[in-house]
């Protein structure tokens, strides 16, 4: 009974301790990821979802709800697994408030990441419906990066970037950093409620 | 600003502060850690390892953690050897430099090696991937402490992509009772001096092609041997080694671990070679029989085998210790699957039989069709298995396809069909697709007669376009070379061999410094840039990535004796 409580003790004190210590660590600085409004002109590319399905990219990114997308691969160790825990928590947060997201996650990694790997990436994740993990050629994915100034030439020097699509005019809210939950949550329903 | 944090403007600095060292106390004071469990040392280890490696709890559950404050993760997704990888030394990925988590390391003073990432660059990096530059000695209370509030011995907070656990006092000590043992001892066949490796032919190997694989690693070990002997004469004449001089160079061995008779007998024989001799690595290798006795073997030793000649290596989602080049016959089979799967008149009642010859090269090929073509999801084929000498026969297979009438024809058959391969296709219907193995036809591919190449498909794991680079491998020849019909059967050894230890291996073995343990290698290995070679078009890489070069053409032949290649896929099929 005492260890039990000691152990709440702890995870209360974790979670204090972890949303303190971002403020107090960063009071006076700006804040720890890089935001601008970019425009972007998405390739003509057809690639392969987690399904094997084929998806007409531009006709995906379209439509009358933001869409996030982000570049990661199935066996990335330090920076994909940060952006995907990102990615369900901002799944978890917007559907429990009964709307919908749409998160399109594009793979880096396109020789390993067959459909099966996305599909089983996204099952780790416990991903939600709405969670689209895409491959493609490696040819079409360099497009695709270069289209979001995200073009890297080798996947183990990538970076952590979120792009949030607004649906009113077609411009991009451009990511760089990691963000916090309720960061990410803010910035998601700044370009959701745009007017 | 409009995103700066919101609540810094409600909860001031100094508040925010005298809060965080309140709860660092009296965390400091909760987070003390018990001495060790009470557990044999044996179960602490596969516990902790668990927790480790896959983000399990001893009580079966997932470890709770949190980033960034506020983003709670699932550690079976996400676990400690994800960044800081198996071997616990780290990894520099994304910019972000993950230190080590070895007790050897922990237990001591420590600075990180520098990063790009140390100073401002335009793109804002540094922001992100700021990790702690040195940090004092931890004891088993400052760990436990780093563990559950994310902050060193020093107060240095870390960097967002490490994540808080808050575990029980029994559980963290469970987890650094692993930290602790892991990564301490150099692994066999390694010491600050040498490097002892061997490699293994089984009997069944041609002198010449035993000659070819010998060749580029005997250079290897000399190449390493003579650096080591101009290195000493580097010293002795008074010139101050770099720390990078003080662990690039030690001399290496290699034995020949000779395997005779019956595979079942293989596992026998490795461990008797290991027990007199242990070495670090076994680099390469050349067997025609199915890999997995060798294969299991290093499993069950925790065996680094680097880069063996086997087209029948072992197909696995999880094994660990052995790098391939590719998946061998099956990775032709799986790339036939989806070429075929993306042939758009290819209907549901066009019935597909696959014929297979009754050996290991047929199986594997099959097996890769079949595994493939379930993963697209499409109903089973036909399969039929046939000895030689049911294929010799003029009547059999006749009989076999009147009876089928297929669409579509896989043929996994060695290359004493190819003269057979005209009065076969009369009697397929004009639009029938058939499909052969490059691999198992060998230098006899080119005798399929011209007037069928437009006809057959041929599964080919090897590198088309042209490659820059001299004919063994390496990178002083600038001569753009391109592979032709002569191609066809040629198991590339010498520069297949070459490629992998000059690019892979060394790389490898220099960055490992003074951590000498075998998993640090192979962590070092998987997390390389992609690599682009002269067999393969590109050999990519990552944790738990065992298969180099992902990649199959499925292609025609031209006309002529000496036909050119023509790819009719990509060199990756989804």
């Amino acid at each position: 009974m005492k260890s039990l409580l000691k152990l709440c003790l702890l995870s209360l004190l974790v979670a204090l301790v972890a949303v303190i210590l971002p403020i107090t660590s960063h009071a006076g600085e700006s804040k720890k990821y890089k935001r601008s409004v970019e425009k972007y002109t998405i390739p003509d590319v057809v690639l392969t979802n987690q399904d094997g399905k084929k998806v007409q990219l531009d006709t995906l990114l379209q439509g009358d709800t933001p869409v996030v997308v982000d570049f990661i691969y199935g066996t990335c160790t330090t920076i994909c697994p940060v952006l995907s825990a990102g990615f369900i928590n901002l799944q978890s947060k917007v559907t429990a408030a009964n709307q919908t997201v749409r998160l399109v996650s594009i793979t880096i990694d396109p020789e390993n990441d067959t459909p099966k790997v996305l599909k089983e990436y996204l099952k780790r994740y416990r991903a939600k419906a709405g969670w689209e993990f895409l491959t493609g050629s490696r040819e079409d994915i360099t497009r695709v990066m270069k289209a979001f100034n995200a073009y890297i030439p080798d996947k183990m020097s990538h970076y952590p970037l979120n792009m949030i699509r607004s649906p009113k005019d077609g411009t991009w809210v451009r990511l760089f950093g990691i963000m916090s939950s309720r960061e990410f949550l803010e910035e998601y329903q700044n370009v959701a409620l745009k007017k | 600003m409009k995103n700066d944090f919101s609540t810094t403007k409600v909860i001031s600095t100094r508040t925010a502060c005298a809060v965080l060292l309140m709860l660092l106390c009296a965390a400091v004071s909760l987070a003390s850690v018990p001495p060790a469990v009470d557990l044999p040392q044996s179960e602490v280890l596969r516990l902790g390892e668990r927790m480790y490696r896959e983000g399990i709890l001893p009580s079966g559950v997932s470890m709770p953690a949190f980033i960034r404050g506020d983003v709670e993760i699932d550690s079976s997704a996400f676990s400690c050897s994800s960044c800081h990888l198996r071997g616990g030394l780290g990894s520099f990925e994304g910019g972000v430099v993950t230190p080590p988590t070895n007790g050897k390391k922990l237990y001591q003073p420590y600075r990180r090696p520098p990063s790009l990432d140390d100073s401002h660059d335009q793109a804002g990096r540094y922001v992100y991937a700021k990790t702690v530059v040195e940090r004092p000695a931890y004891t088993r209370e400052s760990l436990a402490n780093a563990m559950r509030f994310g902050a060193d011995p020093a107060g240095q907070i870390f960097n967002d992509v490490m994540p808080r656990y808050p575990l029980s006092d029994r559980d963290m000590s469970i987890l650094i009772g692993y930290l602790e043992s892991f990564s301490s001892a150099p692994s066999p066949g390694a010491s600050a001096s040498e490097f002892r490796f061997a490699t293994v032919i089984s009997d069944d190997v041609s002198p010449e092609d035993r000659q070819a694989l010998l060749v580029p690693l005997q250079k290897f070990i000399d190449q390493k041997n003579q650096q080591l002997a101009m290195y000493e004469d580097f010293i002795k004449f008074g010139y101050k080694p770099t720390i990078d001089m003080q662990y690039a160079f030690s001399r290496a061995s290699l034995d020949i671990w000779e395997l005779k008779g019956a595979p079942e007998s293989w596992p026998g024989q490795l461990a008797a070679y290991n027990a007199a001799r242990p070495v670090f690595a076994i680099l390469s290798g050349i067997s025609n029989l199915d890999w997995r006795p060798i294969h299991d073997f290093c499993e069950a030793e925790r065996l680094p085998c680097l880069y063996p000649i086997t087209d029948l290596p072992v197909i696995s989602e999880t094994a660990w210790y052995t790098f391939y080049f590719n998946k061998g016959y099956a990775q032709e089979g799986e790339a036939t699957a989806r070429f075929l799967h993306q042939v758009k008149k290819l209907t549901p009642q066009i019935p597909i039989l696959q014929i297979v010859q009754d050996s290991p090269v047929g199986m594997a090929l099959a097996n890769g069709f079949n595994k493939s073509w379930h993963e697209q999801e499409r109903q089973a084929v036909t399969t039929l298995t046939l000895t030689a000498a049911q294929l010799r026969d003029k009547t059999t297979l006749a009989a076999l396809i009147k009876k089928h009438k297929p669409g579509v024809l896989l043929l996994w058959t060695d290359a004493a069909l190819v003269p057979k391969l005209p009065k076969l296709s009369k009697q397929l219907p004009a639009s029938a697709l058939l499909f052969v193995s490059s691999g198992y036809l060998g230098k006899k591919t080119k005798n399929i007669a011209e007037a069928l190449r437009s006809r057959i498909y041929i599964s080919y794991p090897y590198r088309l376009t042209p490659f820059v680079g001299s004919k063994d491998g390496g990178f002083d020849a600038k001569v753009p070379l391109v592979m032709g019909a002569e191609s066809l059967g040629d198991r590339r050894i010498v520069s297949r061999s070459t490629t992998m230890l000059r690019q892979a291996t060394l790389r490898g073995l220099n960055l490992l410094y003074d951590n000498l343990y075998r998993d640090h290698l192979l962590d070092i290995m998987s997390t390389q840039m992609d690599l682009i070679v002269r067999d393969y078009e590109r050999f990519s890489f990552g944790p738990g990535q065992r298969y180099a070069s992902k990649g199959c053409y499925i292609i025609q032949l031209g006309p002529g004796a000496n036909p050119a290649l023509l790819p009719k896929s990509e060199w990756v099929i989804l």
